[in-house]
């Protein structure tokens, strides 16, 4: 037994691998299923107190029920995480491909265009639909074409075409940039899980949105320009006697009871348990004072239970009417994997709005070394600036995005002339950032959803079953098959081929891969192939038996002789794979994947799985029963 | 059990009907690709497709008669996964000019039902939004909400403007959700395919085909001899052909089958390629071992004793890729009906052209170059 040791170790630790990285599939498939039939027990409840609930209500509530079950618990959480990732086709959402409209870019961005100028524009974007060339140099070459300089429409007259064509494509990517961090931003706030926003090539933006159920919301998120505000903030002195009110009517107090018990209250703050403080601070136990930073912090978790509580009519009676609370767009701080978001007490009424703002940039002041900004205004934009800034010095201003606050510099000084420069940012990468958000509102380039693709969930969840029902009937089949043909050799190849299954699906869940339903059908057909390679060997030996050989040797025999041909026609299906993945979008590349990942395993499988178990089996002198 | 053992078939002289039958196969199907073309669907037309789920049995013309009105052209319809499902599919993918007056008279309905009377100026009007503007913020807001509610796409903009945007499938669902007002339904699935990604992805899909049977080329030619590696290739190529060609008779004919050609489809072609070069390597290899073995041996009878010796392992693994492609096809839903279509018939064309055109390729090679093939 000696000399299989080594395998049986290699297989098992494979086994027990998979099955480790495969086990947070399986939990989170059952916490889905224990959370499922609780929330169905509340739904029934609250029918059946309150008849009268109106839809909408009632799934808001189950969807705040539902967060806060799944926060609760970090097993759940943790097995969400590092389950088998879901494509888009099943768990239902909207992939989308936008592209900024360098046309309209272009239109914004001519000085004195003539009619001639937006009749090649025209012909420029037309061609660039079907060319490999960007609107900006076919645009280019047709105005040279027509011996004009491009100075005479983009940059200052001594301007080189090359420098100009050079910006006008920087201004294009910048486009991009600014675009995808509106998305980003809108993305974030609206709380998606698990959304992927990338670049791709240079003027195209991938959106993924997984699990939105209402398509509508999802384009929501991505259309209309930015707004981009500039909002003063409230003082604590302000502020903390909202907060104060707030809490204490969550907490159920009514305002005389609370005032009394409010001083009280304090002084036995150390002695409370959490729980108890938890119940009489609904507000304060998730919104966190401390004495080092100036805004409550809020754990990432709990920013939709306080824009519940704040949504809440007894609660917005006390928030006066010109001010609003507004969370930060990025975590103020994050502290043991915990990121904290700052919450805002603004001016509902915007001092000034993106549009005035000409330019920003990003840049390190030369004395300090200090990460700034620099913010430029039209004139309008800086008579206007000029009075704020006087009036509220010392106070701060909140810059807003889109209803999230990226920053909120404090004014130190009048800004007479529209040219202001921003302090107080960590890192040249954080400054880039406010640069984009303050000229999101400045140039509209519009981005167009060139592609869209959205699955319900209905038909996502409709798909796995199938997918699922599919596997099992198409291994039932072939497993039955092979018994049936190769008797007990049949068996170890089955047993081989659940082995490839399982570590299919665990190399997946490892490599965090996502399984798109072509996927599944790579799984299917991997099924149907991957006993191809113990056909070939069974095949192989009982031709060697029948040339007279003994069943050790034919065994021998049988794998070296047919390990050639199954290791080429493996290769060249694997290319093909490859191939599939480089060319493929999303769902196809789910495809080649699984088609790749299953011809490994099979292989795998075949080689030393059955090989194994068949010298095993002869060795201890089992008859080995080829059919 | 055992089947197909110590057969003795000599396939190759056989090779003759094969030209015949495959030839005659090529043409039909290029016949019928010029004359009839292929049913491209939206990946690589560009167009509009949604998927609806209805509550009750949907009647198919009903919903055809009722979109035939709504000057959008020709659109299709069809089942999709039983009969409260259905499938829409146009390849507008915006509003014609001329239609648009009716969908801003269905917009402004439902202001009207919000606000009477209301002041509402329209500021821009591009091909898939109109921008109105209101009087106030207020206003602006809750319009935006209500619209949303009867399911238009909106979105407030500064200086109290309202963004609506209507693509196709929203005019689409707009119309059904009024005609069909007894019977509600959900949106399953929804793409909007761009022109412009129609043809880059027609143009990759070619690509990618041909660059797999470039690299098998040349892996075979490596492995092998550079005759086996290019009959492999026109087998591949015959493969191919033939399943298009297919594709091309059959689309529309068998009712309930789809067989437009989308990227799942050309998925199915690069698999296909993939099995049946799997099948092809497999006689090859045992060529390639009879030629080492038999070195004086006439070429034909190491390659038809290679086709023999190897005729039960082609059939068994055929049948168990069968078994599970059948299993897609029958079991595996709607959206994969056409990739299981490709592959069912794939596994009967690539075992076919293993045995009846790559194989007699390499034996035609080496007489016609008098060339000897060894190992």
């Amino acid at each position: 037994m000696k000399e299989f040791r080594f395998k049986l170790i290699l297989i098992a630790a494979f086994v027990a691998l998979s099955v480790y990285l495969l086990y947070p599939t399986y939990a989170d498939y059952s916490f889905t299923n224990e959370i499922e039939s609780e929330l169905t027990s509340i739904t029934d409840s609250i029918r059946a107190s309150n008849p009268t609930i109106s839809d909408a209500k009632l799934s808001q509530i189950i969807e705040l029920k539902e967060d806060s079950i799944r926060i609760s618990n970090p097993a759940i959480k943790n097995a969400r995480e590092k389950r088998v990732k879901l494509g888009l086709d099943l768990q239902g959402g909207m992939y989308l491909v936008m592209e900024v409209n360098t046309a309209k870019l272009l239109e914004n961005l001519v000085k004195n265009p003539d009619e001639d100028f937006m009749n090649l524009l025209k012909e420029a974007e037309e061609e660039s639909r079907i060319s490999e060339e960007n609107v900006v140099s076919i645009l280019a070459s047709k105005i040279q074409a027509q011996g004009k300089r491009l100075s005479r429409y983009f940059g200052s007259i001594r301007d080189e075409d090359e420098d100009i064509i050079a910006r006008l494509e920087e201004q294009e990517s910048d486009a991009v940039t600014r675009a995808i961090e509106i998305i980003n931003n809108r993305v974030n706030q609206y709380g998606v899980s698990e959304p992927n926003i990338q670049k791709q090539g240079a003027r195209r933006i991938i959106v993924e949105l997984p699990g939105i159920a209402k398509e509508e919301e999802a384009k929501r998120l991505l259309q209309g320009s930015a707004l981009l505000e500039f909002k003063l903030t409230k003082e604590p002195d302000f502020a903390i006697p909202i907060m104060n009110r707030i809490d204490e009517i969550l907490a159920g107090k009514t305002g005389e009871e609370a005032d009394s018990l409010n001083t009280q209250d304090s002084a036995d703050v150390a002695d409370m348990t959490e729980e108890e403080f938890a119940k009489e601070h609904p507000f304060y136990s998730i919104a966190l004072v401390s004495t080092n930073y100036p805004y409550p912090l809020v754990k990432e978790n709990d920013r939709d239970k306080i824009m519940s509580y704040l949504s809440r009519p007894e609660v917005m009676n006390v928030i006066p009417d010109n001010v609003e609370f507004l969370f930060g767009a990025k975590p103020a701080i994050t502290q043991d994997n915990e990121n904290y978001f700052a919450l805002y007490l603004v001016n509902k009424e915007a001092e000034l709005t993106g549009g005035v703002i000409t330019d920003a940039q990003a840049n390190i002041d030369p004395q300090t070394t200090q990460a700034i900004v620099y913010m430029y205004m039209d004139s309008e934009g800086a008579r206007e600036w000029s009075r704020i800034t006087g009036a509220n010095i010392g106070k701060n201003c909140a810059i807003v995005l889109d209803g999230a606050v990226y920053s909120a510099p404090r004014i130190n000084t009048k800004i007479p002339n529209g040219s202001s420069v921003i302090e107080g940012m960590e890192d040249l990468n954080e400054a880039k950032l406010l640069e984009i958000v303050l000229k999101a509102g400045a140039l509209p380039a519009p981005v167009d959803i060139i592609e869209e693709r959205t699955v319900g969930p209905s038909l996502g969840q409709d798909s796995i079953n199938q997918g699922f029902n599919s596997t099992l009937i198409g291994f039932i089949l072939v497993a039955i098959f092979m018994i049936f043909y190769y008797r007990r050799a049949g068996t170890v190849a089955d047993l081989a081929l659940f082995f490839t299954i399982i570590f299919i699906m665990g190399i997946l869940a490892g490599f965090q891969a996502t399984l798109t339903l072509p996927g599944i059908a790579g799984i299917i057909l991997t099924i149907g192939m991957a006993v191809d390679a113990n056909v070939i060997i069974y095949e192989r030996i009982r031709e060697e038996i029948a040339t007279g050989k003994t069943i050790k040797a034919a065994i021998e025999s049988g794998y070296t002789n047919s390990y050639s041909a199954i290791f080429d026609s493996n290769i060249t299906t694997f290319f093909t794979g490859i191939i599939l993945y480089q060319f493929g979008s999303g769902p196809v590349q789910g495809f080649a994947l699984t088609l790749m990942i299953g011809i490994v395993c099979s292989l795998f499988s075949a080689f030393v799985v059955t090989r194994v178990a068949i010298e095993m089996m002869t060795a201890k002198g089992i008859k080995l029963n080829i059919g | 059990m055992r089947l197909f053992e110590n057969l003795n078939i000599d396939f190759l002289s056989k090779r003759k009907f094969a030209y015949i039958f495959s030839g005659t196969l090529l043409v039909l199907g290029l016949i019928s690709i010029v004359l009839r073309g292929l049913e491209l669907g939206i990946d690589f037309k560009g167009g509009s497709e949604i998927a609806l789920k209805f509550e009750n049995p949907i009647s198919i013309s009903e919903v055809r008669d009722e979109l035939n009105q709504i000057g959008l052209g020709n659109i299709e319809v069809k089942t999709f996964g039983g009969e409260t499902g259905i499938l829409i599919r146009t390849e507008l993918q915006t509003i014609p000019e001329n239609v648009f007056g009716r969908v801003t008279s269905a917009i402004e309905k439902h202001i009207e039902e919000v606000f009477p009377g209301i002041q509402k100026n329209i500021v821009e009007k591009t091909n898939d939004a109109i921008t109105y503007q209101f009087e106030s913020d207020s206003i602006t807001k809750e319009l935006s909400t209500e619209l949303f509610k009867v399911g238009l796409q909106t979105s407030s903009l500064q200086d109290n403007k309202l963004l609506v945007r209507v693509g196709v499938a929203d005019w689409i669902e707009e119309v059904l959700r009024e005609k069909i007002a007894d019977n509600r339904f959900v949106v399953q699935k929804a793409d909007n395919v761009g022109p412009k990604i129609g043809g880059e992805l027609k143009r990759d899909s070619i690509i990618a085909v041909a660059l797999a049977l470039i690299v098998i080329l040349v892996y075979l030619g490596f492995r092998f001899k550079f005759a086996f590696a290019l009959g492999a290739v026109i087998a591949l190529f015959h493969d191919v052909m033939i399943t298009l060609g297919l594709f091309s008779l059959l689309y529309g004919i068998i009712p309930g089958l789809n067989l437009e050609i989308s990227i799942s489809v050309v998925a199915a072609f690069l698999t296909l390629v993939g099995y049946s070069i799997n099948d092809t390597v497999i006689i090859f290899d045992r060529v390639r071992e009879n030629m080492k073995i038999h070195k004086t041996a006439p070429i034909e009878q190491n390659i038809n004793s290679a086709i023999n010796k190897t005729m039960p392992r082609t059939i068994i693994t055929s049948l168990t890729t069968l078994f599970v492609v059948a299993v897609l096809l029958i079991f595996g839903g709607e959206v994969l009906r056409g990739f299981a279509f490709a592959l069912v018939f794939g596994i009967f064309i690539g075992t076919y052209s293993t045995v009846f055109v790559a194989s007699p390729f390499v034996l035609e090679y080496a007489r016609r170059f008098k060339k000897k093939l060894e190992f």
